[in-house]
């Protein structure tokens, strides 16, 4: 915090400063915004280019930010846990001053003024000083990055690097708004942007769509409160989830299943499966089988297109794994979980369960799941309904094993008895269906043999 | 003398550029101090500029149309020209437009000096006021628009009797019998086009391969197959020029020979340089590139953060309209509109030949540079009913599209009035506009603009008009 008021103490002082940038850079396809994690360096270290000077968090894995030059850190402009944006100036280094005159202090001063009056508005009164000036210091780096970008851009008006169609009254609101037009998707033929894309582009970005819903009371008024930012895994999995739940009707089927047997097979196998550096677990047999019940009941390897009233049914079985990490949830994908024998399933599961916690997984290892599989029986609980996560339409959550009496040829024998539920999209699964599917995992994990004769 | 209360903003020169900055800033509510060293606001394309060639070139097209008519059954007698009358008519024209915009001037409280400014330093100038006194200034902001001059050429003196330059010509003296224009852009065309309409046998000398390099050959070939010259003198050099009593030589060399030749007055007209010399640019941090002009943002500023700069001294075309446009754009900027921003997407280009060339946006040469993968379609005027009705079917409209969004990248027109039909193309271009949407336009008949719909339509695959081969 002390820094950023040195910032903005030094905002105000200089005009113009031409020295190097370091910018946050693409860190992965698809990824736009990221969590400053930690600083690595401090204002007035000297270093090299490529050093890692910021570790930031997406929701996917951790990034170190790497240094584009070397030199000195003038400045620091970003403090951990704040958002940034690819493209975002986060270091800069020590060029030449080139300090001017006097400058015109009132026009500074009242462009201040706005500034303060503008951010009045959106934040409630009660937000601290320091907030505010954090804030403003936000604002003026990003005045700072137009201003080097406006000049390049006269230096190289012709070389449009992509294409954008808006109208020139749109053009002018963006600058208004302060939005890149590379950024917003146009609604128009050819993907031209209109005022209202604008628009829509600038609600989306400050969330109002949510605040909308949620318009939350002053728990203060009740105790004493605490409030922590979101990391992003958070925030996406919060994004996904509330997604699935608006757009598919969900229905949950629950079941039990007797798995006296395959505890045997686990305790028989176990050391083999142990040598090679894995683990034979209860996930990694019902991914086995739900790999066998997507072939045999393709609508549930499937997605719908309500576009075009069409489902989509996959020729391949890739199945997601919910895995819990201290920073929220992550779901790895097993591809071609049928085509894996049990021990290669059993360490592959390991393998990426670790990579995940450790958020070493790559946007490859996330991506092309068809259906998912959540186990919460490690830590208890009778039964859950699962939200699928979508596009796919279903997923199976694993409960807690527990020692039942069961009534076994005319007498009560005792078994252990594991509760399954699956949550199916009913646009494209009716009841019947789910009830068949969720037999079939049943019958396997009981007598596998009888299910193979399905 | 110093003035003691700083001006919020002053502008330097007084052109389309200049006025139209001073007025938009005086309506945003800035006291606004106007320099020039006219009487009245205009610059030079109101007194030696567009706006009297206008006139002039008007005064030639309706002698060719007055010609003509003999062909549509309307026969005159051949014109008298009365050369008196004709530049008090111009003059009448300029006139009454510059003191127009005096009156604008007043009417917006705007303080107007008459007078030369230069920059002595921080934010002060020094004003030669048309007397000879000279005061110092002190501003807030201020905004370059000195716009610019004739380009001269070594080894040849304009002694402004028979060797002239623009302004002579526009100032009608006199009609020679035999005249030179040295250079075939766009003002030796106009101006060419006077004279030749005044009956003198103009000839025109082009360093280059034909007239207006670097715009579109099919354009300029329409010109070419039209022109009213007595002689082209085509990749030639003037080498020497040798004023005589009663006439002047002129040594041109051509791709093998060189050759003399005798005119009574020769018309330089080999283009224009930006003002940026004596501005005292270096004492407010300001330096111009190698070709003089000054580098400025896309709000229009200098490297000073008070000073901006509008017009033919920001390079780019030298056009009235560009410049008025980046006046708009400062005075809008230095007000606090935060929107304020000149990122043209077509800068539309006329030239006031008969018949007229006209064009706006991307060009076939230069998509072809930028690697861009168009579609281009030509709608022949011999093939609209309009220009056959005005004894026109030598022209053509010319579409350039995105060949995968299809959107509107350019466009041109040569021919009578083609002009007019620029700046359709020009908003559908700065509108994202594509074929479909002008086509699915419902264009006016029997009118020029059908040509523009129906080239849309033909680029999508069949024009009324037009056989789908073609």
């Amino acid at each position: 915090m002390v820094s950023t008021l040195k910032t903005l103490i030094r905002e105000l002082t200089k005009l113009t400063i031409m020295a190097k940038e370091i910018k946050i850079p693409e860190i992965s396809e698809g990824v736009d915004t990221a969590t400053v994690a930690e600083i690595l360096v401090s204002e007035g270290d000297q270093i090299e280019k490529d050093q890692a000077v910021l570790s930031v968090e997406t929701d996917k894995a951790t990034a170190e930010v790497p240094a584009s030059a070397g030199g000195t850190i003038k400045e620091t402009k970003v403090s951990e846990g704040q958002e940034v944006k690819v493209g975002d100036v986060v270091i800069i280094l020590d060029g030449e001053d080139n300090d001017d005159s006097e400058d015109s202090e009132d026009k500074k001063e009242s462009r201040d003024k706005n500034q303060e009056a503008q951010s009045d508005k959106e934040e409630d009164n009660d937000h601290p000083k320091k907030e505010k000036a954090k804030k403003d210091a936000k604002e003026k780096s990003a005045e700072k990055e137009d201003d080097t970008e406006n000049k390049k851009d006269t230096a190289n008006q012709d070389s449009s690097s992509k294409e954008v169609y808006a109208s020139p009254g749109v053009r002018r609101l963006a600058r208004e708004l302060d939005i890149k037009l590379e950024n917003v998707h146009g609604s128009g033929e050819s993907g031209r942007i209109t005022e209202n894309d604008l628009r829509e582009h600038q609600e989306g970005n400050s969330d109002q769509s949510f605040s909308k819903l949620e318009q939350l009371p002053d728990f203060s008024k009740w105790g004493a409160t605490e409030r922590k930012k979101l990391n992003s895994i958070k925030k996406a999995t919060a994004k996904n989830v509330t997604a699935s739940w608006q757009t598919i009707p969900h229905v949950f089927q629950f079941a039990e299943a007797d798995i006296s047997n395959i505890e045997d097979y686990i305790e028989k196998h176990q050391d083999e499966i142990k040598e090679a550096g894995g683990k034979l677990t209860v996930t990694g047999i019902l991914t086995r089988i739900v790999a066998l019940a997507l072939n045999q009941f393709p609508k549930f390897n499937a997605s719908i297109d309500m576009e075009n009233d069409e489902m989509i049914l996959k020729k391949y079985v890739n199945i997601n794994i919910a895995v819990a990490t201290d920073k929220g949830l992550l779901v790895p994908v097993i591809k071609d979980a049928d085509q894996k024998s049990m021990k290669d399933l059993s360490l592959e599961i390991s393998e990426i369960a670790k990579k995940a916690r450790e958020q070493e997984l790559s946007k490859e290892e996330m991506e092309g799941g068809n259906f998912s599989i959540s186990n919460l029986g490690g830590i208890g609980g009778t039964n859950f309904t699962p939200i699928i996560y979508h596009p796919q339409v279903a997923i199976l959550g694993i409960s807690q094993a527990t020692t039942k009496a069961v009534h076994i040829e005319g007498e009560f024998q005792a078994r252990s008895i594991l509760p399954l539920s699956l949550s199916y999209d009913h646009r494209l699964i009716d009841g019947a269906d789910g009830a068949e599917f969720i037999n079939w995992i049943v019958k396997a994990l009981e007598d596998p043999y009888e299910a193979l004769l399905h | 003398m110093t003035e003691t209360k700083t001006k919020e903003l002053v502008i330097i020169g007084g052109g389309p550029g200049g006025y139209a900055a001073a007025f938009r800033a005086a309506d945003l509510g800035l006291q606004v101090t106007l320099i020039d060293p006219e009487v009245n606001p205009g610059g030079v394309c109101l007194y030696r500029g567009c706006i009297p060639s206008k006139a002039l070139l008007h005064v030639a097209k309706t002698k060719e149309e007055a010609q003509k008519a003999a062909a549509w059954g309307l026969e005159f007698d051949p014109p008298k020209i009365d050369l008196v009358k004709t530049a008090k008519w111009k003059d009448g024209v300029v006139k009454k437009l510059i003191e127009g915009l005096g009156q604008l001037t007043k009417a917006r409280d705007i303080n107007y000096i008459q007078g030369k400014a230069k920059f002595t330093g921080g934010k002060e100038l020094e004003v030669t006021q048309k007397d000879k006194k000279t005061k110092t200034i002190t501003f807030k902001n201020a905004i370059i628009a000195t716009g610019s001059s004739v380009k001269t050429l070594p080894r040849i003196d304009v002694d402004h009797d028979k060797v002239w330059d623009s302004t002579d010509a526009l100032s009608l003296k006199k009609v020679p019998r035999k005249m030179l224009v040295i250079g075939g852009g766009y003002i030796g065309l106009e101006l060419g086009s006077v004279f030749a309409a005044l009956e003198s046998k103009v000839s025109v000398a082009e360093m280059t391969a034909g007239f207006l390099p670097n715009t579109d050959r099919d354009l300029v070939k329409v010109f070419e197959n039209n022109h009213p010259f007595e002689k082209l003198y085509l990749n030639t050099k003037v080498e020497k020029l040798k004023i005589n009593k009663s006439d002047v030589s002129v040594t041109l060399k051509g791709k093998d020979e060189e050759q003399t030749k005798k005119f009574d007055v020769v018309l330089v007209a080999v283009g224009r340089k930006p003002n940026t010399q004596n501005l005292g640019l270096g004492n407010v941090g300001i330096s111009s590139n190698e070709n003089g002009f000054i580098d400025v943002n896309p709000q229009r500023k200098t490297p000073n953060d008070h000073i901006y700069a509008i017009g033919d001294i920001t390079g780019g075309p030298m056009l009235a309209h560009k410049a008025s446009h980046e006046g708009r754009v400062a005075a809008e900027a230095i007000a606090g509109k935060k929107g304020a921003g000149y990122d043209p997407k077509a800068i539309p280009a006329i030239v006031f030949t008969n018949p007229e060339l006209a064009w706006c946006g991307l060009s076939e040469k230069e998509a072809k540079e930028k690697n861009k993968a168009i579609k281009v379609a030509k709608f022949p005027w011999s093939a609209s009913g309009r220009a056959l009705a005005i004894g026109e079917n030598s022209g053509f409209t010319k579409l350039i599209i995105d060949s995968k969004t299809e959107t509107i990248l350019g466009g041109s027109a040569a021919g009578k009035g083609a002009g007019s039909l620029i700046p359709e193309i020009a908003l559908a271009i700065e509108m994202g506009s594509t074929a479909s949407d002008i086509s699915l336009t419902i264009h006016p008949h029997p009118t020029l603009s059908e040509t523009i719909m129906e080239s849309a339509e033909h680029i999508l695959g069949g024009a009324t008009h037009l056989s789908k081969q073609l």
